[in-house]
């Protein structure tokens, strides 16, 4: 059976759709606050929605799906977690990740806190350590039974995406976000966004090895590194608006086989410091791409 | 004739070799594509060698020489050696205002980013040379006043992007300045920009070398000094902000080629003109294409112009002692204003506005739901605990920051004086800067390094003005030199886009964030100790005003006082730093805000500088933890944005 992209995703939030309690929503008699984008999708996945998120402005510009439920609270930036609002959610457990450590201290006799590490200097890939970390998490949180089926899903959504393109030839895919018209990020491994091509059975364009969270900033000229003349190039949003028009212009980009009609792509944006439902958004919007266009 | 034949030999020497060496980089980065096959059909070698490399060696080629005669023409115009578009504020100047453009009016870029960046420079180089010219083009003031609005306009440009996109630093890349390219489009617009700035430049070479006589003599020789000046400084500032809009901010070649050009024996306005140009060309090309070899083997992506300030900012300090140092009385605290009010009634008035802010900053918030409330019912002891901290250590901090502040316009009698200048700030950024990248960033980590950042600073800034028995300005000088240099290697860690420097620059924001009871109480002991310690010397800031002649003359010793001073100013400000960050500007305006309220002795000013900073701090504190809850507006911002305004204002009514 295949799910689309939409439907695994959304029936995640669906645990808080069917108990639209307002404010300080509750379920399972905890208290729940995520620091960390990639833990709060997991949360909502594990039928854990939780009280409040940090920089819950930004979900629908970065992370998108799944939808986070209106209960939900913002307790400001991560970084800076506004503690007056936090200490009146009463939280019983505040998930958090090793970038985090400061706040530590000040978020101990808050609430029970689970440090949950995915991007670490010598993790390994990121795809896996996410597994692990949902695995860790549900087993604090006494979900277990939830999070194998949501792996089951996820995976099922994986093979569902590597069979529908299974049979295509699809070239290599470089993966970037622009920054400007001169400089991108690309994504390679051990990132979130290569372990997703790899996992539905593509193969990524750029094949140096890059830092820990998976990404490398780059002059747009660097992308002439990548010598298989196939290969395609994916732009995540949001594209600044002044990039293409100028890339248009130039010669370089021009004489790139990325310049081809068909050869660059933009999809909707998708969080790459995430975990597993960042990653299965990420390969459905690539499947998508990929089907409509052969 | 032979004289001069022999002036042009040394610059003329010196560029051929910049060039030679910039050609042999360059040649052995575009060999290895030269010499390999051509492939038949698709050979994206050679096409990044012709649109990449080779315009990005242009590119680096006119920067420089832009940039270059930019600075030639306002050391000449200015009459000052220290003068470039850097150093003057006017390439930060465009850089903010193409930040901010595209940032809230992202339409405006596609039309005329140029414009904008000129916009945005002149009115950094008016807001310079206003102040200047009412220091009677001081070199010191005219370069104090400018690095402090290039660090006032970068560090305002960085958080501006920090608190706007999380996840996007193109902007840091930017600002520090790459020459990367993928087209022939900015090396050929920049060409002919140069070239049209340069044409006009050689129609005033001749009066401008007159200048030379001094301004009695040129005038009496028909130059028409006022146009001749607002024609070069308006050329100056076109060409720096032709640079920033194409590549971004390129630090201190400006400053760098004409040096160069002087001591390679270019004597005459002419020559410098004329050589700086060529030398700053060779210079970043040289630069670059070192930089690109490198890169190349590291696989990474640096900014060129963070890493010529890298190099170019020990340069001015190596320059200070060439510069002649005249000491002047400070005016402003001899100006006397007449007040309605006695000094009763502004004590009590002070007080009471102070307790009253006090209780506001503590019991006023906003409630999860955004809406405003007094604190009150279940979680009424929780949240004073986590308020009081904030407040008393911003207190404290801007407290220190007045005081230091004080001492220091006073000992130097330049109204742009600050603690922030010092840069012992940007000691301690760079200490929490190496926390972060080279050690685990533990919290405890980062106190101890901005501590020892700060501490090495001050250390090297009293050792290198030892000399010059701590003549204070150039004390100041060295520390703005070093916070430029912090400011580079911080642009250059930022680029990388390393998740971390976001903690770097929330940090460098200046937020009350980390504090808790423990360092807020830590913080206002040291403020009150310290404080003590400054009103104890009041007697040295009444008479060391007054200049070396009459403080020697009444038995002060003069280094001793100075170094204790000036050490008594850098503790305050290290312990400041800590908790609201480098980048307040509490210590520029603090004093200023005394000396309008019309207090004139050193003891009275000191505790209003305390009093004012210290509210101000409050104000900055509560308005940055409301007015966008639950998100956080650090206290150092709140404090630049709503003071730099009234600072601008207080300054331009004062004759």
């Amino acid at each position: 059976m295949q799910i689309s992209r939409r439907v695994f995703l959304h029936s995640a939030a669906a645990a808080a759709v069917l108990s639209p309690t307002p404010l300080f929503a509750e379920i399972g008699g905890q208290r729940i606050v995520s620091l960390d984008y990639g833990l709060a999708s997991t949360l909502l996945s594990l039928g854990l929605p939780p009280v409040g998120i940090s920089d819950l402005a930004d979900w629908g510009r970065w992370v998108v799906e799944p939808p986070m439920p209106g209960s939900v609270v913002d307790i400001g930036s991560a970084y800076e977690v506004d503690f007056e609002v936090l200490l009146q959610l009463k939280p019983d457990i505040i998930l958090t990740t090793p970038y985090l450590d400061e706040l530590l201290p000040r978020l101990e006799p808050i609430a029970k806190v689970l440090r949950l590490e995915i991007f670490t200097p010598d993790g390994g890939p990121i795809l896996p350590s996410s597994i692990a970390a949902t695995r860790k998490l549900a087993a604090e949180l006494g979900r277990e039974r939830e999070a194998e089926l949501f792996l089951r899903r996820s995976d099922a959504f994986f093979d569902g995406c590597r069979a529908r393109l299974a049979g295509r030839s699809i070239p290599p895919l470089a993966l970037v976000s622009f920054m400007d018209a001169r400089h991108a990020r690309i994504y390679s491994a051990p990132g979130l966004f290569h372990n997703a091509l790899e996992r539905i059975g593509l193969s990524n364009a750029w094949t140096r090895q890059s830092n820990y969270w998976g990404f490398e900033t780059i002059g747009i000229e660097d992308l002439s590194t990548i010598t298989d003349p196939d290969a395609r190039l994916i732009a995540l949003e949001p594209v600044p608006s002044d990039v293409l028009p100028k890339l248009v212009e130039s010669r370089l980009w021009q004489a790139l086989p990325f310049s081809r009609p068909g050869h660059l792509s933009v999809i909707p944006p998708a969080l790459m410091f995430g975990m597993v439902n960042e990653a299965v958004r990420f390969a459905g919007l690539v499947t998508d791409l990929l089907e409509q266009d052969a | 004739m032979n004289a001069v034949q022999r002036d042009n030999l040394g610059p003329a020497v010196f560029s051929l070799l910049l060039l030679c060496g910039g050609c042999l980089v360059s040649w052995l980065l575009v060999e290895p594509t030269l010499s390999g096959a051509v492939a038949p059909s698709y050979d994206i070698k050679h096409m990044v060698l012709y649109h990449s490399t080779l315009p990005r060696l242009a590119t680096a080629l006119i920067a420089g020489a832009a940039l270059a005669l930019s600075g030639a023409l306002f050391q000449q115009v200015l009459r000052n050696p220290l003068a470039d578009p850097t150093t003057l504020g006017v390439s930060a100047g465009a850089n903010l205002a193409l930040v901010v453009v595209s940032l809230f009016l992202p339409g405006l870029l596609g039309v005329g980013r140029d414009m904008v960046a000129l916009l945005g420079s002149a009115v950094a180089a008016a807001i310079v040379i206003g102040l200047g010219a009412r220091r009677g083009f001081s070199p010191f003031a005219l370069v104090l006043s400018g690095l402090v609005l290039s660090l006032w306009c970068g560090g305002l440009a960085a958080i501006l992007t920090y608190l706007s996109q999380r996840y996007l630093a193109s902007l840091f890349i930017w600002g520090a300045g790459s020459l990367a390219q993928q087209s022939w489009v900015i090396p050929l617009s920049l060409l002919w920009k140069l070239g049209a700035v340069a044409f006009i430049s050689t129609l005033v070479i001749r009066p401008l070398s007159l200048l030379d006589l001094g301004e009695s003599s040129s005038v009496a020789l028909g130059v028409r000094l006022a146009r001749l000046r607002i024609v070069v400084v308006a050329c100056a500032v076109a060409l720096a902000a032709f640079v920033t809009s194409a590549v971004g901010v390129i630090g201190f070649i400006g400053l760098v080629a004409p040096t160069l050009a002087r001591l390679c024996g270019a004597r005459r306005p002419v020559q410098l003109i004329i050589w700086s140009p060529v030398i700053g060309a060779g210079l970043l090309f040289l630069a670059d294409s070192v930089l690109q070899y490198v890169a190349g083997t590291l696989g990474d992506l640096l900014p060129t112009g963070a890493v010529t300030a890298i190099f170019g900012s020990p340069l001015l300090l190596a320059l200070l002692p060439q510069l002649k140092i005249r000491h002047r009385i400070d005016q402003a605290a001899a100006r006397q204003r007449s007040h309605p009010w006695s000094a009763k009634t502004l004590v009590i008035i002070a007080v009471v506005s102070f307790l009253i802010l006090v209780a506001i900053a503590l019991f006023v918030g906003r409630s999860p739901g955004g809406t405003w409330a007094v604190v009150s019912g279940e979680f009424f002891g929780d949240i004073l605990e986590i308020r009081a901290p904030k407040v008393f250590a911003a207190f404290a901090s801007g407290a220190m920051l007045g005081v230091a502040g004080l001492i220091l316009q006073k000992l130097t009698g330049n109204e742009m004086a600050s603690p922030e200048v010092l840069g012992i700030s940007a000691g301690a950024t760079f200490g929490v800067a190496i926390a972060l990248f080279a050690i685990a960033p533990g919290f405890s980590g980062q106190f101890a390094f901005a501590v020892a950042g700060a501490v090495a600073v001050l250390a090297v800034i009293l050792l290198s003005s030892r000399r010059s028995t701590f003549a204070p300005e150039r004390v100041l000088l060295a520390g703005i030199a070093l916070s430029a240099m912090v400011d580079a290697v911080v642009g250059v860690l930022s680029s990388t886009g390393d998740p971390r420097a976001v903690l770097l620059m929330r940090w460098m924001s200046g937020s009350t964030y980390l504090v808790n009871s423990t360092t807020a109480q830590v913080e206002v002991v040291i403020g009150a100790v310290l404080i003590a310690i400054a009103l104890a010397a009041r007697r040295w800031l009444d008479i060391l005003p007054l200049g070396p002649a009459p403080s020697t003359a009444v038995g002060i010793p003069l280094a001793r006082s100075r170094l204790m001073l000036f050490g008594l100013a850098g503790l305050m400000t290290a312990a400041a730093t800590l908790t609201v960050g480098p980048l307040s500007f509490v210590g520029l305006m603090a004093p200023h805000f005394a000396r309008e309220a019309g207090l004139t002795r050193a003891r009275q000013q000191m505790i209003g500088a305390a009093l004012i900073g210290g509210g101000l701090m409050v104000i900055a504190d509560f308005v940055g933890r409301t007015i966008a809850a639950p998100y956080q507006i650090p206290a150092g911002l709140v404090s630049a944005l709503l003071g730099a305004p009234c600072l601008m204002y207080l300054l331009s009514k004062r004759r």
